[in-house]
């Protein structure tokens, strides 16, 4: 029987989807069993849109369709768990099996925990993850350092500190990650700053790091998380759907080094960004940062897509109750920006979506990253893990206090 | 269940933000970032973020409505049409005027035009450009050979120096807003901006010049006078790439700071500080918007800015140009398409014989004339005259948009016959006597071309509601009961129009649908398909017959309505951050909420001399008419000049506004300047 903490490698055991997935197609072979076991109604996962660069959600109901999203989008900067909760009314009503990085299934056990999504309806399918790359920025990095026609990139994975780039016809270059992100270009200032590369609060943890020997390359590292991905690996093992072996012990060290490595590069960057803040108390945070708040022109872009605003009455735009903010008023007071960190911030898991969306360069993320730092220190919650509440003041919505 | 993202572009304004619908069983649910489009890389204003809030609104129009005996009924689609098909019968063609859809496809505008040139037989064809860029289009077209933006909104960030004069660009055109903060915050550039309004753009600003409304080409003259005798002009430019240079230096010796200061009422040394650092930055672009063209002198305040970038060698290189921001969200595809009066798509001109017949023989016609047709504010004098009797309007609101709102009114109430389609009632569509339900942007395919000439796909997400019909498609129906060659009026779909767009538009000759599908898309001009498209005009000489740029010299003239003792205010209208027009915005519940009614902005001392206190209702009086608003008192405009935002129709700026006093070269109103009465009311303490 297959337990929680297991590690395998593991293949599809259909050669088309073998080819087409990454690493030998586990995860797109997985979601292919479960839908069409009918253990899930639908799957939620990321498809190719424009190009390369263009990440789109896509909920799948055919299983012949599941190969659609096979393949790695290192340009997709998403939050699945938001569009379960906005869109899939927080799969109260389908069950659905979901690729999650590890920001949206740590985002995912916060919507969990505050009961928007049903946990009995969702699988959630890990990705590891060392952070994803803005795509219009990224374009501009393809000509400017790696001199490609950006149209022509095929593939990109960072491995040993560097972001190796190979083009249709072959060609590969290599940069360390250092120096792109030096000048400005990389991954994402969020992603940068993130320890969290692999999800094991997710159900399964899947990914290529740790997969040597004669299946490097051609199968996908996988680390049982909870009973339900025990349950669900085991059935899909059973049907033949997947083909799994024990990983190579030397494989399951170099996992995690490429782990430590991540987290190391994220200290580097939480230094280089809080490096004269260490210690400062909230206020003193929020202060620096008034004149950021002073360029908001108030689009409510961040409300919108913070995946923990999922309030039907804002109260940044109340109209049954009295005015927190002025109406109309650009920029509005830093209430605006307060009163959503109050709201939001301890569930906040520094996905990026709030900075990524602002038209005002505001330094969003980084600033609730360092927010909800303090909750950690004060109160010892860590997002996104676990099932203890977030600490501050918690309701479910459905028992709000009138 | 189905959810589909599905890309497309923004409604409002001509930034042209890519933007994806969220479709969930046929309803659209919700608007999600586009990260991967390169006008704003996902992000939004608050327009664009709550733009899915109109689709499906229960006020959407889904019948044909006929007015009789002053009341709306529904009707049938062929009832309509043939009530309209008769009328068009019983009037001479330039009895007839059309109004175009600024705000709808390329394909949409383009069969309109035709319909009304082909069908009708008149060249009164016209859309809001007239009251928006109209000047631009003439200025620039005269100055470089070509009337739209000179560079790409990214050229922006790579400015030394950026001279916003007369745009509110954080509110007006918030993802062009987000370019100038970059280009300050990020990259270390100087921000100009000149505005008698303190607006949220200027606080921004390094160097904040309030003006006097309406007294650009003295302020731009006096630069120009500071420059020149300097120095500090780029001589090698103004020797190899212009003509005329001797003139504007005459013209511009008298306007000395000083002379300048007393019109405008900037400090000379102001003047001398902001002319010699655009001068001497390496890279400077001028950003402009409606506060340039919208003023009775509009066309020159285009030209003084593109003299003052000729002068400065500053054109056709990255960081530099002319930079006028285009209002509606394809204002510039309209123009392309030829929804002018004189001009045929890809602006070959009316007037001109071979044009005339080349364009005949393209549309399998005979008598397209070469006489120019009415512009709007020519239509609407020739409606309030009686001589222009039939007016169908496609998705304009003149009676919130067009100055002197009563004398509007008036005019449509004179037509003998009214046609508007729009997508809901506004304000306009009640004196129709047919109101035709038109598909909204969400609800079909084309392209919308935006302010830098970006040609851009849009993508259908969901089917129009009830009987509702896509403009292009109505079009056509028309066409063919009023007997045209159905072979011209028949087409499979939007890209079908597009293709013989192609034909007839030479800057759009090489947008295959292969590479507008890229979500760069392409710049015009693109006149052939191996050629990259032009995201930057002007580089090696300008679009002139002999290459050259043109310097005009030109006299102050000021606004033609001045303040005097029974109207001493000077009134300008404006646009905000929360709304576009009304008929849309108005009915998004966010964005209303937001903003849900008008106000007017006056200086804490002219309030403080009128006892007038904050939140007040006042009256606001012009010789034009009067209206009641809440007053709004501030130091953010300056003293002797008020303002109102122009998307309130209970309290209407433009009921003040003057239809009589026009730009003789572009046909725009005076929107930016007309003298108003500020008062208590009755019984107010």
């Amino acid at each position: 029987m297959i337990e929680v903490n297991d590690m395998f490698y593991a293949k599809s055991s259909d050669a088309a989807i073998a080819d087409a997935g990454e690493y030998g197609g586990a995860v797109t072979s997985i979601l292919k069993f479960l839908l069409k076991e009918g253990i899930v109604d639908a799957v939620l996962a990321v498809e190719e849109g424009a190009d390369l660069y263009d990440a789109v959600p896509i909920l799948i109901e055919d299983p012949d369709k599941v190969v659609k999203s096979a393949g790695s989008i290192h340009f997709g900067t998403l939050n699945l768990a938001k569009v379960v909760e906005k869109y899939l009314d927080g799969a109260q009503d389908m069950k659905i099996a979901v690729t999650v990085k590890p920001c949206d299934a740590m985002t995912m056990v916060e919507l969990i925990k505050r009961e928007r999504v049903n946990p009995d309806n969702v699988i959630m399918i890990g990705l590891n993850c060392g952070g994803t790359m803005p795509p219009v920025k990224s374009r501009e990095m393809m000509e400017k350092f790696y001199e490609f026609d950006p149209d022509s990139v095929v593939k990109e994975e960072i491995a040993k500190g560097k972001l190796i780039v190979e083009t249709a016809d072959g060609t590969e270059k290599e940069i360390p990650i250092d120096d792109l992100e030096d000048e400005g270009f990389g991954r994402r200032t969020n992603c940068r700053r993130c320890e969290i590369n692999i999800p094991t609060m997710a159900d399964l943890a899947c990914g290529n790091w740790g997969v040597i020997g004669p299946l490097a390359g051609k199968a996908t590292f996988i680390e049982v998380c909870s009973p339900k991905g025990a349950e669900v690996l085991e059935k899909a093992k059973e049907a033949g759907a997947l083909d799994l072996e024990e990983p190579i012990e030397k494989g399951i060290t170099i996992r995690k080094n490429i782990d430590n490595a991540m987290v190391k590069l994220a200290d580097k960057w939480q230094d280089a960004d809080w490096e004269d803040v260490k210690g400062r108390e909230i206020f003193s945070a929020l202060t620096e940062y008034l004149p950021d708040f002073s360029r908001c022109i108030k689009c409510y872009g961040c409300r919108e897509a913070c995946p923990i605003c999922y309030c039907d009455d804002c109260c940044l735009e109340a109209h049954n109750g009295p005015d927190w903010l002025s109406k109309g008023e650009i920029p509005p007071s830093p209430m605006f920006h307060l009163e959503r960190m109050i709201h939001m911030v301890e569930s906040c898991t520094n996905c990026g979506q709030c900075e990524e969306v602002c038209p005002s360069e505001i330094p969003l993320a980084k600033i609730w990253h360092e927010v909800n730092a303090k909750v950690k220190d004060n109160f010892g919650y860590v997002k996104g893990t676990g099932e203890n509440k977030p600490p501050m003041g918690f309701f479910p919505m459905d028992k709000m206090p009138l | 269940m189905e959810i589909k993202y599905v890309p497309t572009i923004c409604p409002y304004c001509g930034v042209g933000c890519g933007m994806n619908l969220v479709v969930k069983d046929d309803q659209v649910v919700g608007v999600e970032p586009w990260k991967r489009h390169p006008v704003n890389e996902g992000k939004l204003c608050p327009k664009g973020n709550f733009c899915y809030e109109i689709i499906h609104r229960d006020d959407r129009l889904t019948t044909p409505l006929i007015k009789e005996n002053g009341q709306f009924r529904e009707a049938t689609w062929d009832e309509a049409y043939d009530l309209i098909v008769s009328k068009f019968g019983e009037f001479d063609p330039n009895e007839i005027g059309f109004f175009c859809c600024a705000r709808s496809p390329n394909e949409n505008i383009y069969v309109n035009q035709k319909f009304a040139r082909v069908v009708i037989g008149t060249h009164n064809v016209d859309h809001c450009a007239r009251l928006c860029h109209g000047p631009t289009v003439a200025g620039l077209a005269a100055s470089f050979g070509s009337g739209a933006m000179t560079n790409s909104y990214e050229s922006f960030e790579h400015a030394d120096l950026i001279f916003c004069i007369g745009s509110n660009s954080l509110e007006a055109h918030p993802l062009v807003g987000r370019r100038l903060l970059r280009a300050k915050y990020g990259n270390g550039a100087y921000l100009i901006v000149a505005d008698p309004r303190y607006t949220p753009t200027a606080k921004h600003a390094d160097q904040y010049v309030p003006f006097k409304t309406g007294t650009d080409v003295a302020l731009m003259n006096a630069m120009m006078n500071v420059i020149i005798s300097e120095g500090l002009e780029d001589k090698e430019f103004i020797e190899k790439r212009t003509k005329n240079y001797e003139e504007l230096k005459e013209m511009v010796a008298k306007y000395t700071p000083e002379m300048a200061e007393e019109i405008t009422e900037v400090p000379a040394d102001t003047i001398r500080d902001m002319a010699r650092k655009y001068a001497k930055a390496d890279k400077a672009a001028i950003v402009y918007s409606l506060g340039i063209t919208e003023h009775s002198h509009g066309v020159d305040n285009v030209q003084q800015t593109a003299n003052l970038a000729m002068l400065t060698g500053n054109i056709g290189r990255l960081g530099t140009g002319v930079n006028p921001l285009r209002g509606q969200n394809n204002v510039q595809g309209a123009c392309d398409m030829g929804a002018l009066p004189t001009d045929y798509p890809g602006y070959r001109k009316v007037m001109d014989e071979e044009v005339t017949e080349d364009i005949s023989c393209t549309w399998g016609c005979s008598d397209l004339g070469c006489e120019p047709g009415l512009k709007i504010p020519e239509m609407i004098e020739a409606a309030y005259k009686g001589d222009l009797k039939m007016l169908y309007i496609t998705g304009e609101d003149p009676v919130i948009s067009d100055p002197d709102v009563n004398h509007v009114i008036k005019a449509l109430e004179n037509l003998d016959f009214f046609v508007v389609q729009d997508i809901f009632m506004t304000d306009t569509a009640e004196y129709a006597d047919v109101v035709l339900p038109a598909a909204c942007w969400a609800e079909q395919e084309g392209t919308f071309t935006n302010g830098e000439r970006r040609v851009q796909l849009i993508r259908k997400a969901v089917d129009a509601p009830g009987d509702s019909k896509v403009d292009w498609e109505i079009f056509c129906d028309l066409a063919k009961r009023m007997g045209a060659d159905p072979e011209q009026f028949t087409y499979e779909s939007a890209q079908d129009i597009f293709e013989e767009v192609r034909t007839v538009t030479p800057q759009y000759a090489g947008m295959n649908r292969e590479r507008l599908e890229k979500p760069e898309a392409l710049h015009w001009p693109c006149p052939s398909e191996d050629h990259p498209g032009t995201s930057m005009m002007h580089v090696e000489q300008f679009s002139h017959p002999d290459g050259l740029g043109i310097f005009a010299a030109l006299e102050e003239k000021g606004p033609m309505e001045t303040p005097d003792d029974e109207y001493p205010l000077i009134l300008t209208t404006t646009r905000i951050l929360f709304h576009y027009h009304a008929a849309m915005t108005r009915r998004a519940e966010t964005l209303d909420r937001e903003v849900p009614t008008g106000y007017m902005e006056i200086n804490t001392e002219d309030a403080a001399e009128l006892g007038i206190i904050n939140d007040e209702i006042v009256k606001v009086k012009s010789r034009r008419g009067e209206i009641e608003i809440p007053a709004r008192v501030t130091t953010d405009i300056m003293k002797g000049i008020v303002n109102i935002p122009m998307h309130f129709r209970e309290c209407s700026a433009n009921v003040l506004t003057n239809a009589a006093a026009i730009d003789p070269r572009s046909g725009m109103p005076e929107y930016k300047a007309c003298a108003v009465a500020v008062s208590k009311m009755e019984g107010g303490k």
